[in-house]
Order: C-alpha cells, then sequence, then structure tokens
C-alpha cells in the first residue's frame, strides 16, 4: 500500500490515499511491522550492497601509512611491518590492519591535480571539480539514490562527525534534493570537548521529543498534524508537499521505530566497544556497523581528531599520524573482523580516503605539506579482488611510476563494486544529464574487472 | 574575422544538430560552445540590423504597470486558449495576502494586518497593498536575501565569505530600500572597491561598511570565477565550462570566455600572477597555454580605451547597456520566477538557444518595458503581482504539470531558511537574546543560538524551489527542536501564551486566532469541530491550555504552514 501511494506522489494524490497513508504512518505506529523490516536487514547478508567511507579530513600522508620509503630522506623514522598477505608491507602504527591485510587493496598511485582543502575535498567527494551553479552531489546522496530504499526506517545515508567547513558543498545532496541529504550524527563543532559527550555526541539531533512532551501528547500531536495535512494536500498536489510529507513519515518512522535503536551504542558488549576504540572515531565505525547491518546503504565515519583537521599535518607530521594510527588501526580492523563474522563483508565496500596526500619531503617544521601527485586510497571488502597492491610510486615517492589512478576511476570503480553502473546519469539542477562518475573513467579492473 | 565567423557557424551547426545532447555530461565545453556562439550571433546580427534586441520588432511605447499587467494578462490569456489550459480560479483574499506578503516581505502577515486586509472592501486592494509595503521598503530585506543568494550561489560557503555576507545583505537591503536602478546596482557591484587580500591583511573583512566585496571574495577574487559568476548572474549564462581545455573545439571558447575574464584583476596586495608582456598592458595568459588574450566583450567588440574608464567600468557600461540583449531580460525573467516559482527560461541562470522561453514575445516586451522604465524593479514588481497568473489560487484536484508550465495554476513553493524563520518568528512571538558578542559590527553569528541552528539545517536549499526538497533532520528540528519547542510552550511562548489566557476568548476563538497567526485563515468547519472538541477536552494531558498548545505545534508543522501556496 504504502508503495503504491508513494509511487503516484508527484502526481496524483488523491484525498482518500492520503488518508490512509497518513493514518498508517504518522498514527498507527503499531499497526507498521517496523522490527521485521530489521530482520529482514539482518537475515539476508550479502544480498544488499552497502558502502562505508572512512574519511580522513585534512589529507592523510600516504609515505607514513600505506606506501612507506624507508631508507629514503623522504621516508621518515616510521618502520614498514609485514602483513598477511606476503609481500605487502604498510606501517608499523597499524599492526592490527596488517593481519587483516588480505581484505585491503591498497592502490598507491592516486593521481589528482587539486592542492586546495575546500576543492579538493569536493573532488575527491563529489567527483567533479567546482563548477558553479552546477551542484555536483556528494559520493553519499548518489549511493543513497542508486541503493536506498525511500520507506526503510533508517535514512540511506548518514554521515557520521562530520566536519563540514573545509567545503559544505561536499556534504550536500546537491541537484538530487534533501531527500538524499546526509543524516548528520555528532557534527564536529570546532572548540567542543568530545569527552563531555555521552557516545560522543553520535545521537541524531532533535530526535525526540523535549522530555515534558509525554508520548500521549506526541501521539494526539500527530494525529491532529495529520489531519491538517490531510486537508491541505488533497487540494494542494505538487513536489514541494509530497517532499515534505515525505520527510516527515521518515522522521517519525525514525522516532517511532525500533530502528531508531541503531544509535544506541550502549547496546553493545563492552568488550566490542573497547575493541573499536572509545573515541569518536572508534565508537562512529562501530555505529557505522551497526548501521549497515539494519540496511543503509551508505555510511561515512570522519577521522579529523581534535579541532577536525588532524590528518593536515603541516607541522609535527610523525607525532600526530602516530597519535591518528593509534585509533584508525583498531577502529578499521574491528570494523572488517565484524562485518565479516556476520557475513557482510563482501557486500560492504570500505573506502579509505582524504582529500589528497602529502609530501613526501618533510619541510622544516617536521610537517609534510599537500601532495595531490602521488599518494595513496585504500578499499576493503565489497566482493572486490582485495589482497593486493594497484600501482607503484617512485622511490622518493613524489611520482606514479605505474598505473596511475584518478578521481574518476577510483569512483567508478566503487560504483561498480556496489553494482551500479558508473555511467548512469541524473539530470542536473541546469538541466543537463550528469554520469555519476565522470565518463573519462575506467574502474580498476584488477579490482572489480 | 572571416576565420572565426567560419568557427561559429560550425559551432552553431553542432548546436542545431543537437551534438551537444550527445555528447552532454561529459563535455559541458560543447554546450558552452554553442551558447558563447549564439550570443556571440545574436549579439552580432542585432549590431548588423542597428537595433539590438532588447527594441527589436515594431516600436514599443512604455506601459504603465497596470498596462502591462494587462500585456501579460493577454499574452497569457492567449497561451492558455492554444494549448486548451484552464486557468486556476483566481485565489482568495487571505490566500493573496499571504503570498504576497512572503513573496515580498519574506514572512507571513501579521493577524492585524490579515484582518486590516480581510475588512478592506475597495476593489484594488491588492494592488494598493503591494504599493504600499514598496512604499515602505518593506521588502528590502527579503529583496536582499533572494539577491544575496544568487550572487553566492554555488561559490564556496567558506569562513571568509560568511565574515562579508553581512556587509553585502545590508549593501543590497540600503539598494532594495530605495530601489535603485537595476543597472546603476549592477555597475556598483562589478566597480565595487575591494578589499585588500587576504594574505597582505590578515584581518580586511571585519567592517561594518555595507559593500558588495562578498561577490568578489565568494569567487575567491579569481577572474575566471569572478567572470563566470557574472555572466551567470547579470546575462544568464553559463560560460564557466568554457575554460575547460580538453576538448579541441573548445580552443576558441576558451579564447571569449578568457576575454571577459581578463576584465578582473587580481585583487590589491595579493600576488600578481605572472603575465606576458609589458607592465601596462592589459593582456592575460590563458592559464596552462602560450595563448594570450585581451579584455573583449562577448560577440567580439573591443571596449573603449579612450574614454579613460577603467576595465571593470566598461564591462560593466557593457552589460547594463539597454541595447545588450541578455541584461533586462535576465532581470525580468528572474522576477517572474521569484514571483511566479518557475521562469520563462528554465533554469534561470540557463539562457540558451537549446533552452528557449517559453513566452518568447512575453519576456522580451517585459525586457523592453523594464529598460524603458530605467530598469525600476518596483516597477516590475507592481506589474507582475496584478497578473492573474500571479493571483491564481493553487488549488487542484490533480497535479497536471503543464499548468505550472503555462503559469494556469500556482505552484506549491518552498519557502527559503530565511522566510521559514521568519514566519515562525512572526507566527510565535520568538524573540531570542542576542549575545553581545554578535551586535558588534562584523561579528560571526552565534552558532548555539536557535537562529542559527535552525538556518544551519534548513540553509542547504540548493534545487528550484518548486521541486521536493525536504530533510529527515528538517523535519525534525520542526519537531523536535529549540525553535518550535520554545514556541509552543506555554511558558515561553508569546502567540500561545496570550491566546490561551485571554480571558474574553471562548476555545473556538482560540483556535481560529492560531490558524489566523500561522495559516493566515480561518479554520474550516470541520477543522473548527474537530479540534474544539479537542480543546475542550482537555486532549492528551487534559488540560485545555496544552491542548491549545498541542493545536499549535501541529500548524506550526504543517504543510500548509511550511510552504508557499
Amino acid at each position: 500500500m504504502r508503495g503504491s501511494v508513494l509511487q503516484s506522489a508527484g502526481t496524483e494524490l488523491n484525498r482518500r490515499e492520503w488518508m490512509r497513508f497518513s493514518w498508517a504512518t504518522l498514527v498507527g505506529a503499531a499497526t507498521f511491522p517496523w522490527l521485521e523490516s530489521h530482520a529482514a536487514g539482518t537475515t539476508t547478508p550479502g544480498q544488499k550492497k552497502a558502502c562505508i567511507l572512512l574519511w580522513m579530513n585534512g589529507g592523510p600522508s600516504q609515505m607514513d601509512t600505506f606506501d612507506l620509503k624507508p631508507g629514503h630522506e623522504n621516508g621518515g623514522p616510521f618502520k614498514e611491518i609485514d602483513t598477511s598477505v606476503p609481500g605487502i608491507k604498510i606501517s608499523e602504527h597499524l599492526p592490527k590492519l596488517a593481519s587483516v591485510a588480505e581484505h585491503l587493496a591498497i592502490i598507491r598511485s592516486m593521481s589528482t591535480k587539486e592542492g586546495d582543502h575546500g576543492r579538493a575535498t569536493y573532488l575527491m567527494r563529489n567527483g567533479y571539480l567546482p563548477q558553479p551553479p552546477v551542484r555536483y552531489p556528494t559520493l553519499g546522496a548518489l549511493v543513497a539514490k542508486e541503493l536506498g530504499n525511500p520507506l526503510a526506517d533508517l535514512p540511506s545515508f548518514v554521515s557520521i562527525s562530520p566536519y563540514r567547513n573545509l567545503n559544505p558543498a561536499a556534504y550536500s545532496p546537491g541537484f538530487l534534493g534533501s531527500q538524499f541529504a546526509p543524516l548528520l550524527v555528532g557534527e564536529a563543532r570546532p572548540g567542543a570537548d568530545e569527552q563531555d559527550e555521552r557516545d560522543y555526541g553520535l545521537k541524531v539531533p532533535d530526535l525526540l521529543a523535549p522530555h515534558q512532551i509525554a508520548a500521549g501528547t506526541a501521539d494526539a500531536r500527530l494525529k491532529i498534524l495529520g489531519s491538517l495535512n490531510g486537508g491541505f494536500m488533497s487540494d494542494h498536489p505538487g513536489a514541494p508537499a509530497v517532499g515534505y510529507k515525505t520527510a516527515y513519515d521518515s522522521a517519525v518512522r525514525l522516532m517511532r521505530s525500533a530502528a531508531g535503536k541503531a544509535f544506541d551504542l550502549d547496546d553493545e558488549p563492552d568488550t566490542v566497544r573497547d575493541a573499536y576504540g572509545r573515541n569518536r572515531f572508534g565508537q562512529g565505525c562501530l555505529l557505522a556497523r551497526r548501521l549497515v547491518e539494519r540496511g543503509v546503504p551508505f555510511v561515512e565515519v570522519t577521522s579529523g581528531g581534535a579541532g577536525g583537521l588532524g590528518w593536515d599535518t603541516h607541522a609535527d607530521n610523525f607525532n600526530t599520524i602516530k597519535t591518528l594510527s593509534g585509533t584508525l588501526d583498531p577502529a578499521w580492523s574491528s570494523l572488517i573482523n565484524e562485518l565479516k563474522q556476520r557475513g557482510l563483508l563482501d557486500s560492504t565496500l570500505i573506502v579509505w580516503m582524504g582529500e589528497f596526500g602529502r609530501t613526501p619531503k618533510i619541510n622544516n617544521g617536521t610537517g609534510r605539506d599537500h601532495y595531490p601527485n602521488a599518494w595513496s586510497t585504500v578499499l576493503a571488502g565489497g566482493g572486490i579482488r582485495s589482497g593486493q597492491v594497484i600501482g607503484k610510486t617512485s622511490a622518493d615517492g613524489t611520482k606514479v611510476e605505474t598505473r596511475p589512478v584518478s578521481v574518476a576511476d577510483l569512483l567508478a570503480t566503487v560504483f561498480r563494486s556496489l553494482g551500479v553502473d558508473p555511467t548512469k546519469q541524473n539530470v542536473s539542477n541546469v538541466g543537463r544529464p550528469i554520469r555519476l562518475a565522470d565518463p573519462a573513467a575506467k574502474p580498476i579492473e584488477e579490482l572489480v574487472g | 574575422m572571416n576565420v572565426r565567423r567560419v568557427t561559429w557557424e560550425r559551432f552553431a551547426l553542432a548546436a542545431r544538430a543537437g551534438l551537444f545532447f550527445v555528447l552532454s555530461g561529459s563535455c559541458l565545453s560543447i554546450v558552452s560552445a554553442a551558447r558563447i556562439v549564439c550570443a556571440q550571433e545574436s549579439a552580432v546580427a542585432s549590431s548588423a540590423a542597428g537595433q539590438s534586441p532588447a527594441s527589436a520588432g515594431q516600436e514599443s511605447r512604455p506601459l504603465d504597470s497596470a498596462q502591462l499587467t494587462s500585456y501579460i494578462d493577454a499574452k497569457l490569456a492567449e497561451a492558455w486558449s492554444r494549448a486548451k489550459v484552464e486557468p486556476a480560479p483566481v485565489s482568495g483574499d487571505a490566500e493573496y495576502l499571504r503570498r504576497a506578503h512572503l513573496d515580498l516581505v519574506g514572512k507571513i502577515p501579521t493577524v492585524a494586518e490579515l484582518q486590516s486586509f480581510m475588512s478592506d472592501t475597495r476593489a484594488d486592494k491588492r494592488r494598493k497593498v503591494v504599493d504600499d509595503l514598496l512604499a515602505r521598503g518593506a521588502h528590502a530585506q527579503h529583496f536582499a536575501n533572494t539577491w544575496r543568494t544568487l550572487a553566492l550561489a554555488g561559490a564556496p560557503d567558506n569562513v571568509d565569505v560568511s565574515g562579508v555576507t553581512f556587509q553585502f545583505d545590508t549593501w543590497l537591503r540600503l539598494r532594495f530600500a530605495v530601489n535603485m536602478a537595476y543597472d546603476r546596482l549592477a555597475t556598483e557591484m562589478l566597480t565595487a572597491p575591494l578589499p585588500e587580500a587576504r594574505r597582505a591583511n590578515p584581518q580586511p573583512m571585519r567592517s561594518s561598511l555595507p559593500s558588495p566585496a562578498a561577490f568578489f571574495q565568494a569567487n575567491e577574487f579569481k577572474r575566471e570565477q569572478i567572470a563566470a559568476a557574472t555572466s551567470r548572474l547579470f546575462l544568464g549564462l553559463q560560460l564557466q565550462c568554457a575554460q575547460c581545455h580538453d576538448h579541441p573545439f573548445s580552443h576558441w571558447t576558451r579564447k571569449e570566455f578568457w576575454s571577459l575574464a581578463a576584465f578582473f584583476d587580481d585583487p590589491p596586495g595579493a600576488m600578481k600572477r605572472p603575465e606576458p608582456g609589458p607592465a601596462d598592458s592589459k593582456a592575460i595568459r590563458i592559464p596552462e597555454t602560450q595563448l594570450t588574450v585581451e579584455p573583449e566583450f562577448i560577440g567580439g567588440h573591443a571596449p573603449d580605451w579612450a574614454s579613460g574608464a577603467t576595465k571593470r567600468e566598461l564591462l560593466a557600461r557593457w552589460i547594463t547597456q539597454t541595447d545588450n540583449p541578455y541584461f533586462a531580460r535576465t532581470a525580468v525573467n528572474r522576477m517572474w520566477e521569484h514571483f511566479l516559482g518557475r521562469g520563462f527560461v528554465h533554469p534561470v541562470d540557463d539562457f540558451d538557444p537549446t533552452n528557449p522561453p517559453s513566452h518568447p514575445e512575453l519576456l522580451d516586451e517585459m525586457a523592453r518595458q523594464f529598460a524603458l522604465h530605467h530598469f525600476d524593479f518596483n516597477y516590475l514588481i507592481r506589474a507582475i503581482t496584478q497578473t492573474r497568473a500571479y493571483q491564481a489560487s493553487s488549488r487542484a484536484s490533480s497535479a497536471h504539470d503543464d499548468d505550472l508550465v503555462h503559469f494556469a495554476r500556482m505552484p506549491l513553493r518552498r519557502m527559503t531558511s530565511d522566510q521559514l524563520f521568519a514566519s515562525i518568528v512572526q507566527a510565535t512571538g520568538f524573540r531570542e537574546e542576542r549575545r553581545t558578542r554578535e551586535r558588534q559590527p562584523g561579528a560571526l553569528p552565534d552558532l548555539a543560538s536557535a537562529a542559527a541552528e535552525f538556518r544551519g539545517r534548513f540553509a542547504d536549499q540548493t534545487v528550484a524551489r518548486t521541486e521536493a526538497e525536504t530533510s529527515i533532520l528538517q523535519a525534525l528540528t520542526l519537531m523536535n527542536g529549540k525553535l518550535v519547542s520554545n514556541a509552543t510552550d506555554l511558558e515561553n511562548s508569546e502567540t500561545l501564551a496570550a491566546v490561551a489566557d485571554a480571558p474574553f476568548l471562548s476555545n473556538a476563538q482560540r483556535i481560529e486566532a492560531l490558524f489566523l497567526a500561522t495559516l493566515s485563515r480561518n479554520p474550516s468547519e470541520q477543522e473548527s469541530k474537530e479540534l474544539g472538541e479537542y480543546v475542550d477536552s482537555g486532549g492528551a494531558a487534559s488540560d485545555g491550555r496544552k491542548a491549545l498548545a498541542d493545536v499549535f505545534w501541529a500548524l506550526l508543522n504543517s504543510a500548509e504552514f511550511a510552504l508557499n501556496h
């Protein structure tokens, strides 16, 4: 019933349909099988594809994580360690990740052209350079549109502890519209003391009515609202009203259903919470697992450390990367292990990236600066042919020597692994069709061919 | 010249063959190529004919605003009859007043304004109310909000810009308040003195002086971005893609684009880009090429350097001259969209031969009249707000999207975050303590305030207002967030407390007062009955005052409140 109403949305919504719909959703929560949809999501693992983006805000140093150059003057003090895959070596500060390297595909030959934080963030997350007035959607919105179920209790795109200041448009659904906007939880606020916030603020804002509003009152209010809206919408057709109602229905489902429970990290045993790391990023990754388990197709977790721009290591690079690796390693490896235990790893692609890499040459402040010419990203799970390294940089790390990979290539690979055709088009706000990934893109055949 | 002419024809042919549809998405530069060609062709054609498209055709006599209204009505009626479209009935007075206030003042009318309008018996009260609002400059803030958004559209919304939008806002507001002619407004904006670049002066932007510098700041003071934004804003042309360098055909268009960009310099104090030629040369180099270009208008005309005017002055003069084929049309089209939810050319900043206007003759005549009236915005507003189309009801039993293309029915429109916030404030009497810090000139807004929290969640409105776009977070904010929670709390809400505690009102009258304050109408008989029973019974909390709060909450959350209709 609900499906048919939504399909007719925007064309015709007669009064009777509306009343049926609104009463069922806004009022009669009990008539609705909230728990069933959750159960369906967990009993059919491997069916539905999902993507988790681990976003390293500020631009992570490839030379100190996945593409070390020990012995070279650019290399720095970190040592390489062996991983579970013979021949593949990564930083000594990522030991747990090294033990699950068979699930990783390390791309050491990223080559992009933008070294400005704001523009590069947009380029990596939206797939195109900013080109006003075209409002390119962010990756999560594109995936949400392709893989999301508009009737699900949880939204199709959740962004955990984002730091949007570098470029808010890089977190925007752009021309796809607000229905594909990320649900932001635990948005990093400059100056906030994260330890003060329970669960690091990883909660949906305004999910609950103010405490003085009793449950009976909340129900009564929604009933009045349903009745008012029914009258208005029966003789005011049009997309804005339908969009308004869709958002309210989703919000009420989130408030009312068991799905909202996804955000209660207290449900997890202490051992699990500890394994991910008791910090914003670690608990964010745990939340991402809980959301993907419940059928959310796109979740992103930002790692920015204190201040949001932790990976922007212009100074004191090595101590900072060591600390950030200390939160990245347990969180990411736990995510892989837990998804695997649940049979979800093959259907869940994990993408690790930031807006660019960092200069191979170490600057005078023991830091590294912005470097888009040759850097690394990592894919994991998602049924790709993992356990391999793509591309190679020169001995000093300054150049890509083999197999350069562009932003478009990377994103096309992501779409392909999610079972989405990267050449599919959306109509943009300027009325022109735009492909999911730039048409010049070539998916990395070694991984998804 | 001959060689170039041949090149244009090649592009024009490609355009007519629909080539760019095949390539679109992948190769925006082709589209731009076609666009520039057509811009150029029409400019050339018109100058060849000795008259510009803005004054082509039969001699136009000036029409006053009422005559322009009649002209628009006649043209649309012809189109309705041709398309066999039945226009929606004329809206009721309350419906009209709410819409006019939202479109002009940016918020719903007060109950007093509504009652005074309803009791006004003059036949021309719809004209009078608009005249009155314009005379008082009541529309200045809303139009400043609207044009600020247009001028900064798509630009990176970073901290640098948010510091200067305040100055821009004030600058625009002052100009709309006195109805400055649009050509002058555009000229002042394009020729604004620019602040020192940030690098040279780390704190240049904390000023309270009104200034349009945000337009340049938002475009990072980069000539290519400023040129693209200028052509989009004032000419409705999307030239930005001609920056591209990945297609062999785009070579020429890049030259054209960069010739326009060459009118803009790096800001004072910035690191100068190395330029070719002697220091006094106006030539710039196209990045990543050996090509250099001189400042030149779209259409290849050289500026009159002998006049002694600066580059930006010359550009502003060319853009705003009455025979520029795009300046007046773009403004008229934007103004029509502002009131009707859709431009004759749609999207509004995509004038292009492949995207022709729905009512070309009407657009041309309105543009001619706008120019004849010295680019008087209020003249246009007076004419548009009295048209049959603007007065059409938004009611319909089912949606025919055709109605909207023909302007036969008022579409539903989402409010901007500013409109919604101001309307909630209007309806609830909400007042927020402003922290001292915020009152200082140029200070950044307090991000923890209810207003900032609200704007933050609603700001991201990036598509046409007639399209669906409401996020879950927005719904949650309206249902459970600080602003509406305070407004529907008997302790905190001015409107609600006043209504609930007025001893001389019956419950039915209280409900009516809440409807007037929010939906600008009386409750229907059925609403009155159902809600009256609810409040009389005390509602969920067995408390009549709290039951009124429940009604108020539902009204503020209703689609009818949140949408402009």
